[in-house]
């Protein structure tokens, strides 16, 4: 395996998680915005904080954040790195580039929506219509991965793909929760009349990580708030917790070439998400405590590229 | 409603279906018959269907001059091209013969320049050759090869003969187009396929992979074989992906390979780096090797020459085997023919003048209005004059290129190149084209492809058939008539008649195995 080719593999899984898990927090804050009453209802400045793009935008859109700007800025804006467009441009022009290492239906996936996303352009973003268009964004990302687990030989070029994917997704869940709970747990005075709406605000927190059935059926009790937490958090099962993708990966790395530094970066990092005490998390620090989860994951990038993409 | 095509005019020009208004050629007839029933609404539909599929299918070729716009879809026509398998057979025997003389030639100027004592071939052509390369002298690749990969391109005349209008010796493109053109026509237009009378194209692949496991320099070993590309924004990089992708190879950029004190060749993997025998190299000689060739290239391998001649990696086609792919030395090929293997041409030049030699050049600019003039080191169709199209003023201009520079030109009378039926937008035309088969040379034994890439000038009355200007492509037939079988008959069983097949039955139906002799 090329380290070049190792190095885009790694990066075609990340992009496809990226423009999978937007596409899903656009969808789902959509939703939660129709179920609140018109004068409580949260803003779309949310969104852009959990992509990490809050300067980009306002230097391209204000401080307005309206629904019409952000959505547009998260789906189609090719000037923002992290949109679902241009995820899909890079994730489209790796498998360009090492298309002779994957199944053939892969492109064929992703060029299609690709070139819906081209084409279609700003008509396909009214409400009306946004929701078809990202359900396209969902299928495919989910159609590479299936076709990519059951017809890519599991070598080692998949093995890069999927620590791809699950840094990413670890990455994205603790984005996820920093931005959408912090109103949550501690709800300012001018949250106060958003407080009667606090479950279903936690239930489209799940909703964002395809994770609310799968919580029900795990809690089998009323959503609230500790256990959401505890379970996207550290739960071993549920594959978009942060645990889970940690796991994965701690699965991974003894199927490739043997890096120490990368398996010392996941063990600390592993560590302090197994160790974590949520509930005193919850009374403070979470913020603080997320943070260093995603400088953890940062450092864990680090280590691999050093590892195996810079030889 | 059916397509009539007495409709369909030939204007004079040799047509590959037709000999004349509605009588199609014999390994047409099929074809004929089938588009005819088919009928013009329904043409129309698989013709969508094409486009669609090769969208999806991502079958695509980058035009330089749209910058970054990589993405332009592979121009198809639906209607093939047929010739027939005894045709075919003879093209075959004359492609080999030249590709074995242009091989014998190669080794010969690298190495005691043979031809060029014994007069055959002139000393000044070859000393103002810009594709000779001194640092190949005294080289010998292995099986004494340097063009492992030849594509040929052919054109027809008026007279219905084939004649050779270059050979590609350098890094020749098409061939993954000419397969993948057969995977869309089969998607198409599946039920012409059922008699079985058309000749498979796939196999090329698996051709190419063996040859170039032949080339290893560490024979016995599992070879490990690359695909030395420029990137993702050379024109014909679906084609280098493919082509990897088919022959289970890496497909290699520049840096991802070095040379080590050693003077093997490495690729750097995330186990380290791994030794490579063979490259199937797809960018031109002077970006090679920035030690050798030019010091700014940034696609090439520093050392690679130098691995090259100390036989630790093999390159294909050979650094310097385009000395025999020049527009001039062409003219000599009937004649290296003759004096390395002994026998005449099979297949015809097109007459050429050369604009070295003074009657020649004076003739060529005499009759510029009638002729075509072409450089001696262009490809892809640049940097030549069509005369009979080409305003005064270009004609002056190529004129004073002439005079100034006349090793570098040459000219050939204006082809009546043959038609074929294409689809457009005025329904269905005559349109020119070409043919550019491939020819693998192992040393041992030479491949033909079948048939190969037929290249078609979608615009009307156009000559200019080059993909990287506007040209389309068809999928090309070699029909084998003589082995062609009726439509199976449906015979009708009993059981079909009569409903419910017994178990009685049903054995009877089928011939009873025999048992073993004991």
């Amino acid at each position: 395996m090329l380290s070049r080719v190792a190095d885009d593999l790694y990066w075609f899984g990340r992009y496809i998680q990226r423009a999978e898990n937007t596409a899903r927090a656009i969808v789902v804050h959509s939703n939660l915005v129709l179920d609140l009453p018109r004068n409580v209802a949260v803003g779309w400045s949310a969104l852009v904080e959990i992509m990490g793009v809050d300067d980009l935008f306002r230097a391209r859109y204000g401080t307005g954040y309206a629904e019409a700007d952000v959505v547009r800025f998260l789906v189609l804006d090719a000037d923002n790195p992290g949109s679902v467009a241009s995820s899909l441009a890079s994730a489209r022009e790796i498998l360009r580039t090492v298309r002779e290492s994957m199944p053939h239906e892969t492109w064929e996936h992703i060029n299609n929506v690709h070139l819906i996303l081209q084409e279609g352009g700003e008509r396909l973003l009214t409400r009306s219509r946004r929701q078809d268009l990202l359900q396209h964004v969902l299928d495919a990302a989910l159609m590479t991965y299936g076709i990519l687990i059951a017809s890519m030989s599991h070598d080692v070029g998949f093995q890069f793909m999927r620590l791809g994917t699950n840094l990413e997704q670890a990455d994205m869940t603790t984005r996820i929760i920093d931005v959408r709970t912090s109103s949550l747990i501690k709800p300012r005075a001018a949250d106060e009349a958003l407080r009667p709406f606090q479950n279903i605000q936690w239930m489209s927190v799940l909703n964002s990580l395809t994770a609310y059935h799968m919580y029900r059926r795990h809690e089998r009790a009323r959503v609230r708030g500790t256990a959401v937490l505890r379970y996207l958090l550290q739960d071993r099962e549920f594959p978009r917790s942060v645990m889970f993708c940690l796991n994965m990966i701690g699965a991974t790395l003894p199927k490739l070439p043997p890096s120490r530094a990368a398996e010392r970066a996941l063990e600390r990092t592993g560590a302090v998400v197994r160790d974590a005490n949520i509930e005193r998390l919850v009374e403070s620090g979470l913020h603080d405590w997320l943070d260093e989860v995603q400088v953890g994951i940062g450092k864990l990038h680090e280590a691999i590229a050093a590892s195996y993409f810079k030889a | 409603m059916a397509i009539d095509w007495h409709q369909y005019r030939c204007n004079g020009y040799h047509d590959e279906l037709f000999e004349k208004p509605g009588q199609p050629r014999a390994a047409a007839r099929r074809l004929v018959d089938y588009l005819g029933n088919l009928g013009a609404a329904e043409l129309a539909e698989r013709r969508l269907a094409a486009e669609l599929a090769i969208k999806i299918m991502g079958v695509t070729f980058t035009v330089y001059s749209e910058g970054r716009n990589v993405d332009r879809s592979w121009p198809f026509d639906v209607i093939p091209r047929a010739i027939t398998s005894r045709e075919w057979a003879r093209t075959e025997a004359g492609l080999k013969q030249r590709v074995q003389a242009l091989n014998h030639f190669i080794q010969d100027i690298y190495g005691e320049q043979k031809i060029v004592r014994d007069k055959v071939f002139p000393a000044s052509l070859l000393k103002e050759s810009v594709n000779f390369r001194p640092q190949c002298v005294g080289m010998k690749p292995r099986h004494g090869v340097w063009a492992h990969i030849c594509g040929s391109d052919l054109v027809r005349d008026l007279d219905g003969t084939l004649y050779v209008l270059e050979d590609n010796l350098r890094v020749p493109s098409g061939v993954s187009y000419m397969v993948e053109n057969r995977l869309v026509t089969k998607r198409v237009f599946p039920e012409l396929f059922e008699t079985g009378s058309i000749l498979p194209v796939d196999d090329y692949p698996a051709q190419l992979y063996d040859m170039l496991a032949a080339m290893s320099p560490r024979p016995g070993n599992q070879p490990s074989i690359a695909l030395l590309t420029p990137g993702i924004y050379n024109s014909a990089y679906f084609e280098h992906s493919w082509l990897a992708r088919q022959m289970g190879i890496e497909l290699v950029e520049g840096p991802d390979l070095f040379v080590g004190d050693d003077d093997i060749v490495y690729m750097r993997t995330v186990y380290g780096p791994k030794r490579v025998d063979v490259i199937y190299r797809r960018i031109d000689d002077l970006f090679l090797d920035p030690e050798a060739f030019r010091p700014d290239s940034v696609l090439g391998v520093k050392g690679l020459m130098r691995a090259w001649l100390k036989n630790k990696v093999a390159l294909v086609n050979a650094p310097g085997a385009g000395v025999a792919d020049d527009k001039v030395v062409y003219a000599f090929v009937p004649a290296m023919i003759k004096y390395y293997l002994g026998e005449d041409a099979i297949l015809p030049n097109v007459p050429s003048w050369l604009c070295m030699r003074k009657k020649d050049r004076e003739h060529v600019l005499a009759n510029l209005d009638k002729l075509v003039v072409k450089p001696a080191n262009e490809s892809g169709g640049y940097g030549m004059l069509i005369g009979p199209r080409a305003s005064k003023k270009e004609r002056e201009k190529f004129a004073d290129l002439i005079r100034a520079n006349p090793r570098n030109y040459m000219a050939q009378p204006t082809l009546s190149l043959s038609t074929a039926p294409t689809l457009t937008e005025d329904g269905i035309e005559p349109r020119h084209l070409d043919l550019r088969p491939f020819i693998l040379s192992r040393g041992d034994s030479v491949y033909v492809t079948t048939g190969g890439l037929t290249r078609v000038a979608m615009t009307k009355g156009s000559l200019v058939v080059n993909s990287s200007q506007g040209g389309g492509a068809k999928d090309t037939w070699i029909v084998d008539l003589d082995g062609e079988t009726e439509p199976p008959v449906q015979v009708q069983t009993q059981a079909q008649k009569g409903g419910r097949q017994t178990q009685s039955q049903g054995s009877a139906a089928r011939p009873a195995r025999r048992r073993r002799p004991g």
